[in-house]
């Protein structure tokens, strides 16, 4: 009991006394900081990082299904490294990554913005159908039948509105990365992390910017914007980390076809895998690894996280 | 907000531009609406006119036939086995499926990430804080295919990722060691996404924004550490926690990859999986082709006069959307009234 006491006023003097000294922690509450860690801290442990080291392993073997695998040092990196296809899928990824980003990332962060202005009764009404979800299963369904090359509706808008010629759209290896990333810039995607973050910003910074005579377009640049900077830096990196990992929606609407063209890294380590090339995907997944952390760290050195910096 | 100034709203120029904006927003909110009328409206279409050329703007015919015999999966005693064999169990089971599963992913999750992000936040500092943060988010870069092995192995023999050969013995005797198997149980999906690391990331970002005098203050009256998380930290927090709510929910209710691997059995399948393979039978039928449907086997002719075809899969395509659909709404009232206690301040 004694000892609790003295712990908070030693806390409170140090606060009192100087505002930026670390409060003293009681010892009761440092073991619940364990009982807040442990859980999260074995789930990870066991979940996460255990099968990373298995799969890190395994790509210094020959690896074997059935039988132990024997040691074989860089045989599958030279493998790997030496196949033409892994060089057309990075291609291919950087291709769609790049494209991804660029037309699919800055649309809700200004939407976010601008619904905002709207009066709250509005606002409630277009958030919602604005951030309208839809299953990524639906929109497969969807998409698959709008550009069925047959009966399709973009068929129809292109040959008979547009009077083009008949357009292969996911058959054509020109054509087939922009059709597969134009679903997206018509469905938007975390609009609602930006609006939950732009609520944080104080109403009195805009209030003191308006005395200050600051524009529509300054408000934006000065308060919004920078007020955001670090959630658009967080969902850069993960919009950048997961368009260079896509797989599921290439794999489910052209399984990498035609020739190859829409057939990004990941769904190329799936077919090793379905092949029983295990080390070689975990070969070819350490590249992508190494390649995603050189793009990281690049972006968080060029990229300033604290807003009031 | 008040992007736009207070004063002077009636002047010309400001109206405008208000109803610029207005109107960007209303074309956005036309052009995201569009594929839901196109996905509804095909689904109330008949079979031989979702293969229309050029494509009907709203049904000629209209008619329930598609969300009939879809529902009619789910009644397996009925006569109709041209349905009953496209699936092996009632649809209400794949839903139950899922449901479990989200669910109860969430109720797991969503506290195990908070918490640990709240001690991250705002418990530990130093280098213990720096590298218990790596811990958490350094498993974010990994795509996972890399990592989709030797989890299945895990699920398969719980503390060993290898094979069912190579487990080794308890030492001295020629057993070997017992192991656990959630493989081919909801538990494959939930355990595996117990913590979340996105959303370690999203409650982390939100905690170091609240100020630490809070917490002090709430400290020297005394509070315990976890009274002060939930009498103070998490009302303040219910908006980032209705987010992350909602990312989590999309992603178990709509992950495809990994349940299509941790399951064998077919009453244990969530929808997405379901609705994936109803897809693939669908189309190696021919059914949504409109050459080949003619020629096709008298089973599948038959569903394509039933009226099962796009419109059938649309119905499916628009139940798997619903749940997401109510957890949004969900959502965002929550996201909502964190701004009206926002504003109250």
């Amino acid at each position: 009991m004694s000892d609790q006491v003295t712990g908070i006023s030693t806390g409170t003097e140090i606060t009192g006394a100087q505002a930026t000294a670390e409060p003293v922690l009681r010892r009761r509450n440092r073991l619940e900081i364990w009982l807040f860690i442990i859980p999260a801290f074995l789930f990870q442990l066991i979940w996460g990082w255990y099968p990373l080291v298995v799969a890190f392993l395994i790509s210094f073997t020959d690896a074997q299904p059935l039988l132990p695998s024997t040691f074989t040092g860089l045989d599958s990196y030279m493998r790997v490294w030496n196949d033409p296809l892994v060089a057309m899928s990075f291609r291919v990824t950087f291709l769609y990554a790049g494209m991804t980003i660029a037309l699919t990332f800055v649309i809700p962060i200004i939407v976010a913005i601008l619904l905002m202005e709207m009066p709250p009764r509005t606002m409630r009404w277009m958030m919602l159908l604005w951030f309208l979800p839809l299953s990524p299963i639906a929109n497969t369904i969807l998409w698959k039948y709008i550009y069925n090359a047959q009966y399709g509706l973009f068929q129809y808008i292109a040959t008979n509105i547009m009077h083009l010629p008949a357009q292969p759209f996911l058959n054509d290896p020109n054509q087939v990365l922009f059709w597969l990333i134009f679903p997206g810039v018509l469905l938007f995607g975390p609009g609602l992390i930006y609006m939950a973050a732009l609520q944080g910003i104080p109403n009195s910074y805009y209030e003191a910017a308006e005395v200050e005579g600051a524009s529509f377009w300054r408000k934006i640049w000065t308060i919004s914007f920078p007020r955001l900077r670090p959630i658009i830096s967080m969902l850069l990196t993960f919009g950048i980390i997961g368009s260079l990992q896509e797989f599921a929606w290439p794999q489910i609407m052209t399984g990498g076809e035609p020739e190859g063209a829409s057939r990004t890294v990941v769904m190329y380590l799936y077919s090793y895998i379905q092949n029983q090339r295990y080390s070689d995907a975990t070969a070819l997944s350490v590249f992508l690894f190494i390649v995603l952390m050189v793009i990281i760290i690049l972006f968080r050195t060029f990229v300033k996280e604290d807003p009031d910096a | 907000m008040s992007l736009f100034p207070k004063v002077g709203r009636k002047q010309g120029s400001v109206r405008i531009a208000w109803w610029t904006v207005v109107a960007l927003l209303c074309l956005g909110v036309f052009l995201h609406l569009l594929p839901f009328y196109f996905m509804i409206s095909t689904s109330f279409k008949t079979g031989v006119e979702t293969m229309a050329d050029p494509p009907t703007l709203w049904p000629q015919h209209p008619t329930l036939a598609a969300w009939q015999l879809v529902l009619q999966i789910t009644n397996i005693t009925s006569n109709n086995t041209l349905a009953a064999q496209l699936l092996d169990e009632p649809l209400y089971v794949y839903f139950w499926n899922s449901i479990f599963m989200t669910v109860t992913t969430l109720l797991i999750s969503l506290p195990i990430t908070a918490l640990a992000a709240y001690a991250n936040s705002k418990l530990q500092r130093g280098p213990i804080a720096r590298w218990s943060f790596l811990f958490f988010i350094g498993t974010l870069m990994v795509p996972f295919a890399v990592v989709l092995l030797p989890t299945l192995l895990l699920t398969l023999n719980f503390p060993f990722a290898l094979t069912e050969g190579s487990i080794p013995n308890f030492p001295g005797t020629d057993q070997p060691f017992p192991t656990l198997r959630i493989w081919d149980t909801p538990w494959a999906v939930i355990i595996p996404a117990a913590f979340n690391a996105f959303n370690f990331l999203l409650f982390k970002g939100f905690f170091d924004t609240i100020p630490n005098s809070i917490i002090q203050a709430a400290r020297v009256d005394g509070g315990s550490e976890f009274n002060i998380f939930r009498r103070i930290v998490f009302p303040m927090s219910i908006p980032v926690f209705a987010v992350a709510a909602w990312i989590q929910f999309g992603a178990v209710w709509d992950n495809f990859l990994w349940p299509s691997l941790a399951f064998r059995s077919p009453d244990k399948i969530p929808t997405s999986v379901a609705i994936y393979t109803l897809m693939n039978r669908f189309t190696s039928a021919g059914i949504t082709d409109a050459n080949q449907a003619m020629g096709q086997s008298m089973a599948m002719k038959q569903l394509l006069e039933a009226g099962l075809s796009w419109n059938g899969l649309m119905v499916l395509g628009l139940l798997q959307t619903l749940p997401i659909f109510v957890m949004f709404i969900i959502c965002r009232e929550y996201l909502l009234r964190g701004v009206r206690l926002r504003c109250l301040k």
